[in-house]
């Protein structure tokens, strides 16, 4: 579809996910690409690969989103996909101590294999089911067309709202322990929810803002060199949506071809 | 946390037998149960016919009697095949034709008769038959012929073809459909996927009842040229089930093992491994948009299904993608049916594909990529250039072939010529889609765009090729027609052997790469590296990794798996490589200088150095040491952490770390027991240095530790009570605290040699040196194998030592040597009168007169205690024995008090010489011409009405 007018002012921003098998690496992308759930994803063989287009202030960013197999027997391959990534996604699964140790050894790995200038975010998948039955309500907007308003309303640490405490037994990363670590490692944190979308443009946002956007332009001299002082990012009325590119509606969607 | 694994230096290429039996889709090895019956195999050259057919129709080719299978193949390899079991066989006869003709006539269960004529000379011919008539004769005994009247039934062809005898032969029983209960998948209940009229089912399966009229069915299935092309053409949905089991002989497995498959999922019921865990987290995963996977029905047979095969493949256990395979399968076949299909799949078709390493699969990456770059050279030159890595897309199109990628009902069919015609059909299809893609490949500047491109390829595979045709026939031929038309036109030059040819090629380079990389990762994956560089941590590794390769450490140190209680979500992924006692002397004797036994062997031809790994307690002890987890294997962190701690010691902190050795309750202090044990370890470390400069150190260590000892104690006990001095001296125990860090730093210091040890000689004796055959180095090209390769010229060289070594002895010439561990003193004569440091000692030492443990007159002379000792120019040993050092320890230990004698075990005990040689009883039947003239065998005659 759209594919010519994807290439004006936008800066590709290639980001790859990687965590434990099942924790929800599609589930997030899937969510963040076409704003879908599905109970039952198949897991991803090899890796996928999508896109989506994120706009941040005055500029356009497009994700190259390679969303790889969770099972460690394909770890190996895991350098072909983020290889070059500016971006990582470490997930792991918040009712699930053990995938918090695959997420921190993946973040050691990129930090000693990847590219050395690469964002890494470390993310909690599955808020929700340790949220009470009546979650808040979905943060995730409704894509296409709010421009202005409030995505970026409830960033970073959500959890700790109106949750009922039933089901809090579930979890089992705390949110202050998986902090901890992530400050120590200098990463970006979320919770997030793929079923709600509780997080997740958060999650994606935060990343564009960190992604030194203006040294990608200056290395690919493609993009018609704006030096642009519109590098203080952060400030000011940022505005910000998701804009569905060709990827997000496909009727076949994210097949792992 | 590191998973080490040694598995990839034992794949081998298939050897010419194994390779033979796969080509009639049989297991590489015999059944256990068919070893004795192997004796009967033989081949001749045939040309097989058919009697309903033209002699055009004759296929020249090779017959081949594997009992219990009879099987041909067509000179081309390709055109005609069968693999027959033989208890499927009624009737043989030898047909009355014209002279010098040696033709058979088999007649099958089906009731269909193939005729071979045998080419071969006569006296061969002869003892085929002698060896045929045998082996049928066995498989009789054996009730094959019973069983498999009622496996045959579970065969959809049976029912699709109910007359079990269209010949119209006497045979023609009552047939019993009623009863039968063929096997079949989920889709006769939730539907096949695909409109069966768009797929013309029914006259597809009337095409197959004609075909296995006249060639067999299922058991007796004859591949002829006609049978491809109906598979090419897409298998109807009932018969392909049967007819994948048929093609891929996961049939014969399932025929030969009845009932396997409910007895392991019986044994192993409740078990929980890491497997059953990752399986349980995939099931709902696993084509989810299918019916039956959304009922517990469906749900259940894929779980009992990869569950089987994962207790029955532990080492594969399970792998992501499999799930998607197998649910695919259970659509067109029955749990027992997949279950076998996947083990041929995961054993011979797809080889390393689902294994922890994956290392199938990153080989036919590669080969593919190979492929590409001669098949395709533009597009391999473009995607070089813009940086695009072909696998990204192409992987999953391999591993889970094509079903993950495709629409099913197209993936089926690429699925059904795969079966068909084998794994080179993933090949040529792969290049089929790039080339059909060629011009816009070429567009495409980088990973992503590639992946769309395939991404939109596959979805309009059900468009029109050539929508804009003014022809309406070509206008029908849809895009996926056009891929099999290019696979299987273009690419035929692509074969099977093709394949082997490029995997043979490239497999060094893939497990080098794999092991290359699990090494870093484990290194990263370290939480301490200590003092040491990551390369020094990498030769920590390879040394393991060596140690490794000799003695696998047992199944049983692997933690982890199957742990009962292991909580939800606490099972590690891959249970962390541990190494027990045994390997650790492997390892260990390749760093320190004391943990072997080098012998310097000179014979008149050459001069060698034979190592030997040493066996000690002091050994033990260390292993013990460094186990910090108290579970009695090291993992390599541990190994690294205990090497840390004693590498970059200096003085006071080797005498720390030996005399923490030694004790063993941690306590601070040495019982006499320990520190007799502490000198054993000395002696053993010293045991061959030249002269007796150590043996005196120890000595004299033993003799001032013990005065120390008593004279501290004594002195304690007049400090806490007055009266002691009437209770016996004798009232401290062997085993009771003794000697503090203190005395024994002391008492080490006192002498200059042990000074000399523990300040350098110690930590300089363990040396990580890289090994030269190691594990990582890169692989010889055209020797693969690595381990394995060195073990066989390691044989070599053994053999060739040996007969030096007896040439040496003949002419006087041979002399062993041991080599030194420390090698500080050279010449023995050199050293000065070992002399104590006085003035240390005394000046703190309260002399006691009488120690109650040492009367050291024979320690006190260490220099003339043994002669045979003052090894000087070394002196040549009559024979290679093995190592010992009892002189020195018979001087020092007879002097203490008697204690159990450390035996230096033969590390050497288990030589694998023993090439039983069972030459058999391979006497050769004595073909009986009168027989063969006749009926060879008729089993109708015993077949049970
Ligand atoms: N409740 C809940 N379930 C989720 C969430 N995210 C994912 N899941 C479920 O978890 C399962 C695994 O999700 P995937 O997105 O396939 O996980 P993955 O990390 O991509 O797994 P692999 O591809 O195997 O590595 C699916 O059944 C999802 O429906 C979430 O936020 N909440
Ligand atoms: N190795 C092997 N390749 C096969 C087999 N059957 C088909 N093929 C492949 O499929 C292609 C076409 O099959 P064939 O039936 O042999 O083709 P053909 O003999 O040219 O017949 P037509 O194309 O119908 O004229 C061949 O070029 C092979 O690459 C088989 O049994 N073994
Ligand atoms: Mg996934
Ligand atoms: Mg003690």
């Amino acid at each position: 579809m759209a594919d010519g007018a994807q290439q004006d002012k936008s800066v590709q921003v290639k980001l790859v996910l990687l965590g434990e098998a099942a924790v929800g690496k599609s589930s997030l992308v899937l969510r963040f690409v076409s704003n879908d759930f599905q109970a039952n994803k198949e897991p991803t063989i090899g890796a996928a690969f999508l896109t989506q287009k994120c706009r941040l202030e005055d500029r356009t960013l497009r994700y190259e989103i390679w969303d790889t197999a969770g099972q460690e027997r394909f770890h190996s391959l895991a350098p072909m996909y983020y290889r070059n990534a500016q971006a990582a996604v470490v997930v792991y699964d918040v009712t699930k101590a053990a995938s918090l140790e695959k997420a921190k050894s993946w973040v050691k790995e990129l930090q000693r294999q990847a590219n050395p200038n690469i964002v890494i975010a470390l993310a909690g998948n599955k808020l929700d089911l340790v949220q009470s039955s009546s979650p808040p309500t979905p943060t995730s907007p409704s894509f296409e067309d709010d421009e202005a308003d409030d995505a970026t309303a409830t960033p970073g640490e959500t959890p700790d709202s109106p949750e009922g405490s039933t089901n809090e037994t579930l979890r089992q990363v705390p949110t202050d322990e998986a902090q901890a670590y992530a400050t120590e490692a200098s990463l970006l944190f979320f919770e997030t929810s793929a079923k709600t979308g509780e997080g997740v443009v958060e999650l994606f946002t935060e990343i564009a803002k960190k992604i030194p956007i203006d040294h990608i332009l200056a290395s690919t001299q493609g993009a018609a060199g704006r030096s642009g002082a519109a590098g203080a990012d952060g400030q000011g009325n940022r505005q910000q949506g998701i804009n569905l590119d060709a990827a997000a509606s496909k009727g076949k969607d994210a097949c792992n071809c | 946390m590191s998973t080490i694994s040694t598995h990839l230096r034992k794949i081998r290429e298939p050897n010419k037998d194994e390779q033979l039996r796969q080509s009639f889709a049989l297991t590489p090895a015999p059944d256990p149960v068919d070893v004795d019956s192997q004796k009967y195999k033989i081949e001749v050259n045939a040309t097989l016919s058919l009697p309903q057919e033209s002699e055009e129709e004759a296929y020249a080719g090779r017959l081949y009697l594997l009992p219990p299978y009879l099987a041909f193949h067509s000179l081309d390899r390709k055109s005609t095949r069968f693999t027959l079991p033989l208890c499927t066989i009624r009737r043989v006869e030898r047909l009355n034709t014209r002279t010098g003709i040696f033709a058979l006539s088999l007649s099958n269960w089906h009731g269909m008769k193939i005729i071979v004529q045998i080419t071969s000379l006569r006296p061969t011919a002869d003892l085929f038959c002698a060896h045929l008539r045998d082996a049928l004769k066995l498989e009789l005994q054996r009730g094959q012929m019973k069983a498999m009247k009622s496996f045959v039934k579970t065969c959809y062809s049976e029912t699709l073809i109910p007359d079990n005898t269209p010949a119209g032969t006497e045979d023609s029983e009552l047939v019993q459909t009623e009863d039968v209960a063929y096997l079949c998948g989920l889709g006769v209940k939730f539907k096949f996927p695909g409109d069966p009229k768009k797929l013309r089912e029914a006259s597809k399966l009337k095409l197959w009842a004609t075909y296995f009229r006249t060639h067999g069915r299922n058991l007796t299935l004859l591949r002829y040229p006609q049978s491809t092309r109906l598979v090419q053409v897409g298998l109807p949905n009932r018969l392909r089930g049967e007819v994948w089991e048929t093609l891929s002989g996961s049939l014969y497995l399932r025929f030969s093992n009845p009932g396997l498959y409910e007895r392991i999922l019986k044994e192993n019921e409740g078990k929980v491994s890491t497997s059953t865990e990752e399986i349980e987290k995939d099931l709902n995963r696993s084509l989810p948009e299918y019916p039956a996977y959304q009922t517990e029905e469906g749900i259940n047979g894929l779980r009992r299904v990869l569950t089987a095969y994962s207790f029955k493949n532990p080492e594969l256990g399970y792998c992501q993608a499999m799930n998607i395979l197998v649910a695919a399968i259970l659509i067109y076949m029955s749990e027992e049916q997949a279950f076998w299909l996947l083990e041929v799949l995961c054993d011979r078709l797809l080889p390393g594909y689902y294994s922890p390493s994956m290392h199938g699969t990153l080989l036919d990456q590669r080969v593919f990529e190979s492929l590409v770059k001669k098949c395709l050279p533009i597009i391999h030159d473009h995607f070089h250039e813009v940086d695009v890595q072909l696998s990204v897309a192409s992987l999953p199109w391999f591993l889970s072939l094509f079903i993950n990628s495709m629409p099913l009902i197209f993936a089926f069919r690429i699925v059904d010529c795969f079966f068909c015609m084998g794994p080179k059909v993933l090949f040529q299809v792969g290049l089929a889609i790039l080339k059909i893609n060629g011009e816009a490949l070429l567009e495409i500047q980088d990973d992503g765009a590639f992946i769309h491109l395939m991404r939109d390829y596959f979805g309009s595979l059900g468009d029109s090729a050539h929508p804009n045709s003014s022809d309406p026939r070509t206008r029908a031929i849809t895009r996926f027609q056009e891929l099999l038309l290019v696979a299987f036109r273009e690419f035929s030059v692509i074969t099977e052997e093709t394949i082997a040819t490029e995997r043979k090629q490239f497999r060094g380079d893939i497990i080098h790469g794999i092991e290359s990389f699990s090494k870093r990762a484990s290194v990263r994956n370290l939480k301490d590296l200590g003092n040491f560089t990551k390369d020094q941590a990498g030769l920590i590794y390879d040394i393991l990794y060596k140690a490794i390769c000799v003695v696998p450490p047992p199944a049983s140190l692997q933690g982890g798996s199957g742990s009962p209680n292991s909580g939800q979500g606490q099972v590690a992924e891959r249970p962390e490589t541990r190494i027990g006692l045994a390997t650790f002397k492997i390892f260990l004797s390749e760093i320190a200088t004391w943990a072997r036994d080098e012998k310097i062997v000179s014979n008149g031809f050459q001069e060698r150095v034979d190592r030997e790994v040493a066996d000690h307690e002091l050994i033990d002890r260390i292993f013990f040491f460094w186990d910090s987890s108290r579970c009695g294997a090291l993992s390599f962190q541990d190994l690294v952490t205990g090497l840390n701690g004693v590498m970059f010691n200096d003085l006071m902190a080797n005498i720390e770390w030996f005399f923490t050795l030694h004790d063993k309750d941690k306590d601070g202090f040495l019982t006499k027991d320990e520190l007799l044990i502490l000198s054993e370890s000395m002696l053993f470390i010293f045991r061959y240095e030249v002269g007796d400069a150590y043996l005196g150190a120890v000595s004299r260590f033993m003799t001032n530790a013990f005065e120390y000892g008593d004279a501290i104690h004594e002195t304690e006990r007049l400090k806490t009570s007055g009266e002691a001095e009437s209770e016996k001296p004798q009232e401290l125990g062997n085993n009771q605290p003794y000697l503090n860090l203190a005395t024994f730093r002391m008492v080490v210091l006192a002498d200059e040699i042990l000074e000399s040890f523990f300040e350098t000689d110690l930590t300089a004796s363990f040396q990580l040196q890289s090994i030269p055959d190691g594990p990582l180095a890169t692989p010889k090209s055209g020797f693969f194998g690595g381990l394995l390769s060195t073990i066989v010229t390691d044989d070599n060289v053994k053999r060739f030592h040996k007969f030096s070594d007896d040439l040496g002895k003949t002419i006087g010439q041979h002399q062993v040597v041991h080599r030194p561990s420390i090698g500080r003193i050279d010449r023995p004569i050199a050293l000065q009168e070992p002399k104590a440091r006085e003035p240390l000692l005394s000046s703190t030492s309260p002399r006691p007169s009488v120690s109650s443990a040492s009367s050291s007159t024979v320690l006190a002379t260490p220099s003339n205690s043994t002669p045979s000792l003052s090894i000087s120019p070394p002196v040549p040993e009559k024979d290679v024995s093995p190592p010992e050092i009892t002189p020195l320890y018979h001087a020092a230990a007879a002097a203490v008090m008697e204690r159990t004698p450390f035996a230096i075990d033969d590390p050497q005990d288990d030589d694998d010489d023993d090439d039983d040689d069972e030459t058999g009883e391979g006497d050769t039947h004595n073909p009986d011409d009168k027989v063969m003239d006749e009926v060879l065998y008729d089993c109708r005659r015993t077949r049970c009405g």
